[in-house]
């Protein structure tokens, strides 16, 4: 179905709910939902299969307005319906959508620290990202939030207890723990070795950097985006930079997106790599992780050739690229890719036959085709599991329709599946990338692009290495944007991790949360947090400007 | 005094520490080799020590500190006492009487029962974990690997160490009773929790297991028990099952292969579960073991 027909499909399901629609771009449909039928919307989309709960946005409108617009976007294939909810700036009302979509418990517990908008219906409205100690009453999104003023009043708060909760013997993983390079709080009850409880607590590198775009122009933006993640930084970028170019209706030239996709397939095989050495140093298998991460140097030395840079790549500009594919450099990118294609080759007979492996990789974490839908998980962890989802293919952006990719499916939803998956997905990138090589397009690498930026809004939706990226954009005319959300594919995945460590083994946990691929950087982005008693470990800006500054001078 | 010297220096004590860190060396070398690294240099195993012996050590306020000071101790000694029965360098044992391979064989398992005692005394939840999946693997590894150190004495018809390689002289049994030689080998993995058998301190769930809390001296005299009790555990396979030790150039040739051995398994293995631990031994391991066991009586019996 074409995105025509699947708007055409969601609008009659929404006919008896919604209070007008409206058609911004071809590919979206905008629905107004009084707060009432908020939950009668979404059931009847859900109801009929169409989409799933990609994220949900609040967007301050402001003190004239004294409206809060929440935001909630639902997308199949490559249409994307929004039923728009308006509530009063205080004391605003939703219903709680986490029994339609299941990850909707966390994007609202994001709402309800981040715009005080409270959620009927919901069992836990504790913070995900902000601090415990965070002021009470102080929303860091509303756009008259001094977030400054309220980190510093924000205050310590004490350790969890100990030892026994009750009868329950808990085992905490995190925020420092040797299976979890980053950090997040995880707290397994186990009864022996059998894991009967689950939980997390995010936010411990919450950057606040939503916030911290909407004061930055849309140049400065582009260097923030890349930061969200040091893995998949290409990823933020482009998905950015496709957002601004759809806002401003400059697209970027045919040489400018295809060098894009090629640093995109490149991040992908760079990021399976260092993932396949960490999942397998969970379950314990050392070896792996050390010559995966040998073999992710090549990928590494290819990148800096090209972009000069091993992990920011920063090839993108508003309007195109900064980086020419030269004839020089496309001879280093073909030999190094004929070694990366022959350790992937290496690495699907390993992960497919080792004995050993597969021991502790097979039948771990399964998911069916049907519960990893109902779940509304992404990227290759939902790939794995059969269920065929993935943006590049079904909304190809960029120069994806001119190099199109072939989806790499598993039914079989366990680990060993996502480890085959993400693998495979690897020598797919090399075949695209001597593709691209191939057929290059000619032409400029950019355009010429404006400070400011008409006003309008958009979705821009990006297949990182971990699954499906949203970013939605509000520009207001200026050259700073109204509103950024980012909404990183991590924390849609979360939600089947806490389902299936319960009745898991304690040692199948650490590789079932690596099995997602989780990436706390992108999932939390923290503001500074000073506990108070004037505490010399605790950083603020200055300290690592004074640092850097001593070093240099040396 | 010359018992003394024998017992502080050579070829107990000092000896058996610097060479308890000479085949950790040896160990961390190759493993780093086969999996692509560079790896420790020569004297990195003794500057572990050395730092982790200065180092302050920090005693849990809910533990028992006497005990908390103690198990280290009792660990070192169990496995010190017990390489003075075996044929270090290939020389006579230091003490010898019948039945003296019984005695080896509980005073190896006195390490092991100290490290699942000092993560009940830590009290710490990740060390309570390790503690409970130490001393299951204990439960699950022992019997087996006794059966299979017990295979040769049964052959030479005594059992005590020293006769058993002198009437054994020669004889490589790990071709006659290759279970029983496998058994010992991989049991002794399972006692030095060495990967794959490392879930009692399986980093990646419960961060060091029952020795998460010991931190400076009692680390290091775990440490050191665990290295002494490697070379033990080398020296009486090869003794055992590898026609004996006769000279010093043996030793190291026979003891180092078996090194060699266990290094390449913990290169290329997955660590296995508890429960897969658990599995492998009573379902595989004891079994085979008592497969040789009544083939070597019906043996016995025939040729008697």
């Amino acid at each position: 179905m074409s995105a025509e027909e699947l708007l055409k499909k969601a609008e009659s399901l929404l006919s008896g709910v919604g209070q007008g629609t409206t058609r911004p771009e071809p590919n979206r449909l905008d629905v107004v939902v009084p707060a009432s039928d908020l939950v009668a919307a979404a059931t009847a989309l859900r109801g009929a299969d169409w989409g799933y709960l990609s994220t949900l946005t609040g967007v301050d409108l402001g003190k004239d307005a004294n409206e809060i617009e929440v935001l909630y976007h639902v997308c199949e294939r490559d249409a994307v319906t929004t039923l728009r909810v308006r509530v009063p700036r205080a004391g605003g009302t939703v219903p709680s959508l986490h029994t339609v979509h299941p990850n909707a418990m966390l994007f609202e517990r994001e709402l309800i620290e981040m715009f005080g908008v409270t959620v009927t219906g919901l069992a836990d409205t504790s913070h995900l990202f902000l601090p415990d100690g965070w002021p009470e009453g102080t929303y860091p999104l509303l756009k008259d939030t001094d977030v400054r003023a309220a980190a510093a009043k924000t205050t310590g708060s004490e350790p969890p207890e100990m030892g026994r909760h009750g009868d329950r013997f808990i085992v905490p993983v995190g925020p420092q723990h040797p299976a979890l390079k980053e950090p997040g709080h995880f707290e397994f009850a186990v009864d022996g070795e059998r894991v009967t409880g689950a939980t997390v607590r995010l936010g411990y590198v919450h950057r606040g950097i939503e916030r911290a775009a909407e004061n930055q122009t849309y140049t400065q933006n582009l260097y923030l985006t890349e930061r969200v993640c040091g893995i998949c930084s290409h990823s933020h970028a482009n998905a950015y930079v496709n957002g601004v170019e759809q806002l401003a209706k400059i697209p970027a030239p045919p040489r400018a997106q295809a060098i894009r996709q090629l640093v995109a397939c490149l991040e992908r095989i760079h990021s399976h790599l260092l993932w396949l050495g960490v999942a397998a140093y969970e379950a314990g298998f050392d070896t792996l992780l050390m010559y995966s991460w040998r073999d992710r140097e090549i990928v590494m030395d290819i990148l800096e050739q090209l972009t000069g840079n091993r992990v920011n790549y920063s090839a993108n500009i508003l309007g195109g690229v900064k980086y020419d594919v030269t004839a020089a450099i496309a001879p280093v990118i073909r030999r190094g890719l004929d070694k990366l294609e022959e350790r992937a080759k290496h690495y699907l007979h390993v992960v497919t036959a080792d004995t050993s492996f597969l021991s502790r990789a097979q039948g771990i974490g399964v998911t069916s085709k049907e519960e990893a839908a109902s779940l509304e998980m992404l990227g290759p962890t939902l790939r794995a599991a059969g269920v065929a989802r993935d943006v590049r293919i079904d909304a190809p952006y960029g120069s994806y329709k001119q190099f199109p990719v072939t989806m790499v499916l598993d039914s079989a939803g366990d680990l060993a599946a996502r480890f085959k998956v993400r693998v495979l997905e690897m020598l797919e990138s090399i075949r695209v990338i001597r593709v691209i090589l191939d057929g290059l397009p000619e032409g400029t690498l950019s355009v010429k692009f404006p400070r400011r930026i008409p006003a309008g809004e958009t979705i821009s939706r990006f297949e990182a290495p971990r699954g499906e990226l949203f970013y939605y954009l509000k520009s207001n005319g200026t050259d700073k944007p109204e509103r950024v959300k980012i909404r990183t594919p991590t924390i849609c995945n979360w939600i089947y991790v806490l389902t299936k460590a319960v009745g898991a083994q304690m040692a199948d946990v650490p590789p079932l949360l690596a099995s997602i691929d989780p990436c706390f950087s992108c999932n939390d982005r923290m503001i500074v947090v000073n506990r108070g008693g004037g505490d010399r470990r605790i950083w603020t800006r200055e300290n690592p400007q004074r640092l850097a500054g001593a070093q240099t001078r040396r | 005094m010359r018992a003394l010297i024998n017992l502080l220096f050579f070829p107990g004590g000092l000896f058996l520490i610097l060479l308890a860190l000479a085949y950790e060396w040896a160990d961390r070398k190759l493993l780093a080799r086969f999996e692509n690294r560079i790896g420790p240099r020569w004297f990195q195993t003794v500057a572990d020590i050395v730092k982790l012996l200065v180092k302050e050590e920090i005693t849990p306020a809910t533990s028992h500190p006497i005990l908390f000071g103690v198990l280290p101790v009792v660990a070192m000694t169990g496995a010190l006492t017990a390489a003075l029965y075996v044929p270090l360098l290939g020389m006579r044992p230091a003490l010898s009487f019948n039945g003296d391979l019984i005695v080896t064989l509980y005073l190896l398992s006195l390490l092991t029962m100290a490290v699942g005692m000092a993560g009940w005394n830590s009290t710490s939840r990740f060390t309570m974990m390790g503690a409970t999946r130490a001393l299951t693997q204990l439960f699950s590894y022992e019997a087996p690997f006794m059966l299979a150190l017990l295979g040769p004495a049964v052959v030479a018809q005594s059992w005590q160490i020293n006769q058993i390689v002198a009437n054994n002289r020669g004889v490589w049994l790990l071709l006659t009773q290759p279970f029983g030689f496998a058994v010992a080998l991989i049991g002794l993995m399972g006692k030095l929790e060495m990967p794959p058998f490392d879930a009692p301190k399986a980093k990646t769930e419960i961060v060091a297991g029952a020795l998460t809390e010991y931190s400076g001296r009692g680390l290091g005299l775990f440490h050191l028990g665990k290295g002494i009790e490697l070379v033990v555990g080398l020296t009486l396979i090869a003794a055992l099952y590898m026609g004996g030790i006769a000279n010093p150039v043996e030793f190291f040739g026979k003891t180092l292969l078996l090194l060699v051995v266990l290094t390449s398994l913990h290169a290329i293995l997955t660590r296995l579960r508890i429960d897969q631990t658990v599995g492998l031994w009573w379902r595989y391991g004891a079994l085979v073991v008592l497969l040789q066991w009544l083939a070597l009586i019906v043996w016995k019996g025939v040729t008697a």
